[in-house]
Formats: structure tokens, sequence, C-alpha cells
């Protein structure tokens, strides 16, 4: 890794280098709520954010999108993938981003999510948690990689972190924008880490989780919490790693037709339906427990499906909270 | 290349199995395709019906008969009853193959019993022939639970090899549910092998060499329960039941998520680790069957 230091007097320059590289998106306050947008000057962005209700895999899975046109009874490929440098990201989105890659990634690989995915510039943000946040306890609260760049916050500007051959190329092609890092701002890293390490309220004490979860299947805690939810699905659109899909088909005119995917839910009552009417999970129990077995799945290459961003928390419009859920479902074994 | 793109497949026959299911013959209309096109037992393609969506189905016949490939498919929901329409001569798009399918060649020497009930003959028909054409196998024992006699799918083919499956070293048993004249006949004339009942009766009496044999089943979600603990009464180890399992697939490749089964200990794509998994599978992976 390699660190250099960027100072504030020197941000609003290093902004606009970014735009040779893509069209800037940021997080922006919305109303009362944060959000990804376009931005064309730092000003417009609100950098203090907490977490934006929509968490970056919108730019490369799409809520909804076409993915083959068909025009003369042939499918035609849909992809289009635009320069893009998302500036902002909090540590978990990084590693939310991680495990989509994963999945879609993985041979054979989704082309409209990699192209978009090799276009975009990636600017993480330190931040400071708040009630929701519980990522530290899963180790998703520090970026190693998944970066171009990384800037922690100083007093006086940024200690950035270069994550990539690109990252490395913007700090070149500015070089007379960074400085070397001094002792001083390794000593302001230090404490700002340190600060934030003990700022976090929300705990999910990993020790055994997956197999206490497992053992607990038949746990009425599993029940009492199905019977609050709403089956909205809302934590799956919000949810930085839910990337499930449906599929159909739409005639655009008796000629033409497009082949759309869109976020798809696994509260949803026809998620688990086969053909002839047979659903493998049929009650609100099944697909409430199936969430959170997903989430919390242990892959021992890439950690939990869950990085504790805490969306889901804050979304929930039954105040559902994924934490106490499995603290009480674990608790439940004794 | 892009995995969601499919391929132009030439319905050559379209035949009646019975009221529900028909049988489709297809052949890609891209010579490289076709040549590049080979498959194992127990694996699916997805069918594009270009402008109206996809769905999977397994291939029902055997990699070993080339130049064309099979689907048996049962109308049962708007795609196929929109498929069941299309004549011969008409294209429809396909994707695959997906899945793993059975390890055959683990299993050449071994004997089989393959144990279908309903719709689940569709892809055991590929093992089937797949296991008469080669003739590396000790033994095959077809167990087949039908409703009706006019359920029993491939009847020309089953009643064949109740006929002269010794020669071929294939023994076939058939339960049936409703009882009917022709089911009658069939007992009458093949007393020790059809029967009226459910697939484990055709268990009873039945003993196999647990070293040299596999088990592959598949069939509606309630069967796998019943035959499994047959098999296991028997002392066949759970790592030699092989099962084909059903579950919504989207892509086939592993992205929509709708295939996921099992918890926090250990997930599973039905359409990329499965749809074949052992019964060692399903005693770890909870909602596998």
């Amino acid at each position: 890794m390699r660190y250099i230091k960027l100072s504030s007097k020197n941000f609003g320059r290093f902004f606009k280098s970014l735009e040779a590289w893509g069209t800037l998106y940021a997080p922006v306050k919305r109303g009362c709520i944060y959000s990804f947008q376009e931005v064309h000057d730092p000003g417009e962005m609100a950098l203090d954010y907490n977490r934006t209700m929509l968490p970056p895999k919108k730019f490369f899975f799409r809520p909804k999108e076409a993915i083959l046109r068909l025009k003369n009874g042939r499918w035609e490929e849909e992809v289009e993938a635009e320069p893009m440098v998302l500036f902002g990201l909090h540590p978990c989105d990084i590693h939310g981003l991680k495990i989509l890659d994963k999945v879609y990634l993985d041979e054979p690989a989704d082309p409209y999510y990699k192209s978009r995915r090799e276009k975009t510039l990636i600017i993480g943000i330190s931040c400071m948690p708040d009630e929701y946040c519980f990522c530290k306890s899963l180790g998703t609260h520090f970026a190693m990689d998944g970066f171009d760049l990384f800037l922690h916050e100083l007093p006086d500007g940024w200690l950035v972190r270069i994550g990539s051959v690109r990252g490395h190329e913007i700090a070149w092609e500015n070089g007379e924008l960074f400085e070397e890092v001094t002792d001083e701002d390794l000593a302001n890293f230090k404490e700002f880490e340190e600060k934030r390490s003990k700022a976090f309220q929300k705990e999910l004490p990993q020790e055994g989780l997956a197999d206490m979860l497992d053992l607990a299947y038949n746990s009425p805690v599993w029940k009492k919490y199905a019977e609050i939810c709403l089956a909205c699905g809302n934590c799956n659109m919000v949810c930085p790693t839910c990337r499930c899909y449906e599929v159909c088909d739409r005639w655009v005119d008796a000629y033409k037709a497009v082949r759309e995917r869109r976020y798809d839910s696994c509260f949803m009552e026809n998620h688990g339906l086969v053909a002839g009417g047979h659903n493998f999970r049929p009650t609100r129990l099944d697909r409430f427990r199936h969430r959170y077995y997903c989430k919390s799945y242990f892959d021992p290459s890439a950690g939990y499906n869950c990085v504790g961003c805490g969306r889901c928390d804050e979304f929930c419009p039954a105040k559902i909270e994924h934490v106490k859920v499995l603290e009480e479902v674990r608790g439940s074994l004794q | 290349m892009n995995p969601y793109q499919t391929y132009d497949a030439r319905i050559l026959e379209v035949k009646d199995l019975t009221s529900r299911e028909k049988l489709f013959t297809l052949r890609f209309l891209d010579p490289e395709v076709e040549a590049k096109f080979d498959f194992r037992p127990g694996q699916f393609v997805i069918v594009d019906i270009r402008g109206f969506g996809e769905f999977p189905i397994s291939i029902c016949s055997s990699p070993t008969r080339r130049g064309y490939f099979q689907l048996c498919i049962r109308k049962v929901g708007r795609m196929t009853k929109f498929v069941h329409k299309m004549k011969e001569g008409d294209v429809v798009g396909i994707r695959g193959p997906y899945g793993n399918g059975f390890p055959m060649e683990k299993m050449e020497g071994s004997n089989l019993i393959l144990v279908a009930g309903g719709l689940g003959m569709a892809p055991l028909r590929s093992v089937l022939w797949y296991a008469i054409d080669t003739g590396k196998y000790e033994n095959v024992w077809l167990l087949y639970g039908t409703k009706a006699y006019e359920d029993i799918l491939f009847r020309d083919e089953i009643i064949h090899l109740l006929k002269h499956g010794e020669a071929m070293n294939c023994s076939v048993k058939l339960a049936y549910e409703v009882e009917s004249p022709s089911c009658i006949y069939l007992e009458r004339g093949f007393s020790d092998r059809v029967c009226k009942g459910v697939v484990t009766d055709l268990f009873r009496g039945e003993e196999f060499d647990v070293e040299n044999t596999y088990a592959l089943i598949c069939g509606p979600p309630v069967m796998y329960k019943f035959v499994i603990r047959e098999l296991l009464d028997r002392k066949l180890s759970p790592g030699r039941i092989y099962m084909t399992l059903e579950r919504r697939m989207r892509c086939g490749i592993g992205k929509c998520g709708h295939c996921i089964v099992g918890t926090s200990t250990s997930i599973k794509y039905v359409c990329k680790d499965g749809p074949v998994f052992t019964y060692w599978d399903a005693l770890s992976t909870r909602g596998l069957i």
C-alpha cells in the first residue's frame, strides 16, 4: 500500500481531476435520506453521510434493466457501460461490492455487471458509525482492498491509501496535489481509527454464529419475528449484498421485445414457486428464515453475506433489527 | 460471450406422451453449436420462447444418441402451454446445458437403481438409455411409480423394456395408483413386476449388493424421504444415493438466487452445485429435500 496526503486546500482540484475518469457519483442529501447521485461540484456532496438508502450495487446491478433486445427474431445484447467514478464509499459498501463480485464475476461472468465494474473507479472515504452500524463485528469496517483510492479524514485534509494501479495513475497525474505523509498525520490517522473503533454501539458476536443459527432452525424466535415482518422486501432492496433478480419479457411493439431483469426479493411468495404450483418456501416463516440464513451464511473465503451496514434496520417499516433477531435466535438455544 | 444469449434450435418432432406431456425432439440450427453441444444425463437446458420468457427443463434423451436432444415438457403454466402449441419446424432458443448431472463415469461397473416418480422419469430416461447404450453398467433396475396407465411416460419404451429388458441387463418395475383395464392387463402379463401401489412398494423383496450399487432418484418432493428410507434400510451408503432436484431456476448459472437452499453453515445453488446431490449433501444442507 502507498500512502499520500491530500490537504484540504487541494481537495477541490483533486475532485475536478476525477472528472477525466468518468461521470462522478457521490452521496448527496435528498430530503432526509442520502443517495448516490451525479455531482459536479464538491459542495453538492454530503461526505459526512451515514448511509445511502440504495447501496452502490445500483450502479452495477440495476434495479431494472434490459439485458437483451429482440430484433428480427434475434436477441441482441444490451451492454452499455459508461466510465464512472463512485466517490465516497464506506468500507462496508466496498465489502458489499466484493461479495457481489464473487457472484457476478464468477464464471460465466455477468457481462453487464462486469463491464460496468471494470469501467468504474472506487474512491472510499472514512466514516463514523451511528446506532445502526455493526460492521466492526463482521470485520467489514475497514477495507483492505476493493478500492482505487481510500480517503481517511485528517484535521487538515485526507490521508490517502492507494489500492490499485488506477489509483496510482490518479496520484501520478496529479502529483502536485499530494504531499508526503508526516508523523503528525500518522498520529492523527491512528487517533481517528481508535476513536472510531470505540464508537460502535452495536455488535454481532461471531463466535459459533453460523452453527448456532443452524442448530436453532426450529427456534420460536423465527416465528415471532415472521409475524411482525410485513414481508415488504425493503431489506432486500437496500441490502448491498442481496442480488436476486427476476426476468420477464416485454413487448415494445409487434416486432420488438426486451428481456428485462429487476430486483427480486426472497420475501415474495413466488420466490420459491415452481411450475405446477409447488412452493419450496410456502410460508412467511420459511421466507423470513431463509433471508437470515442467506445473510448469515459463512463462506470460508469471503466471510458472511452481511456487511453490517445497518440499512435493513434503518429502512425496515416494522423496525426489526437484524442483530437483535440473530442474538435472540442464538439465545433461544439455551 | 453473453451467457444469457440463446441458440436457435429447430423442433424436429413433437410427440404426445400423455394428455399433459409432450416429447420435443430438437436440433441446433448452427452446425457449430450442434457439434459442440454435449451433456451428461441429469443436466438441464433453459428453453427460451422469444418475447415470452424462459424456463428450465431437464434433458430426457441420452448423450449417446447424437444429432438431437429431447425434452419432455408437461403443460403446467403459461410458458409450457405456449410450447405445447408449437409444431415441427418451429424454432426455440436454447442455452445450456447446465448443472452437474449424474457422475456416470464414477458409477461404471456398478448396478444402478433408478427410482422415478411421475415426471421424474424424464431425467432418469437419459440415464437409462445411457446405461443401456454404453453397456458399462452391471445391472440397471428401473422402479417407476405413476398415477395411472395413461400417465406412464415413454409408455412404449417402458413396455418394451418390461418385455425385452433382460437382454439389455435392464429390469423394469412399475407401480400405479389408479386401477384401469390396461393396468390389469399389464399386471397379468408381468405379475412379478407390475403392481398397484406407490413406488416404495416396488422395493418389497428387492435385495441388492450395497457395495456395488448406486441409487438415482427423481420425483415429486414428497417422494424422496420415503425412497431414501427404503434404501437406507437396505444399508446403502448415503454417498451412493443420488437425487436430482427441482427449484425455480431463472438464470441457470448461479446468479439470480432463486434456487438457493441451505442455512448459515451450508448454502447450495441447485442450478450450479446440483441439480444432482447425494444424500450426504441433503444431510448437511437443510431444505434440500
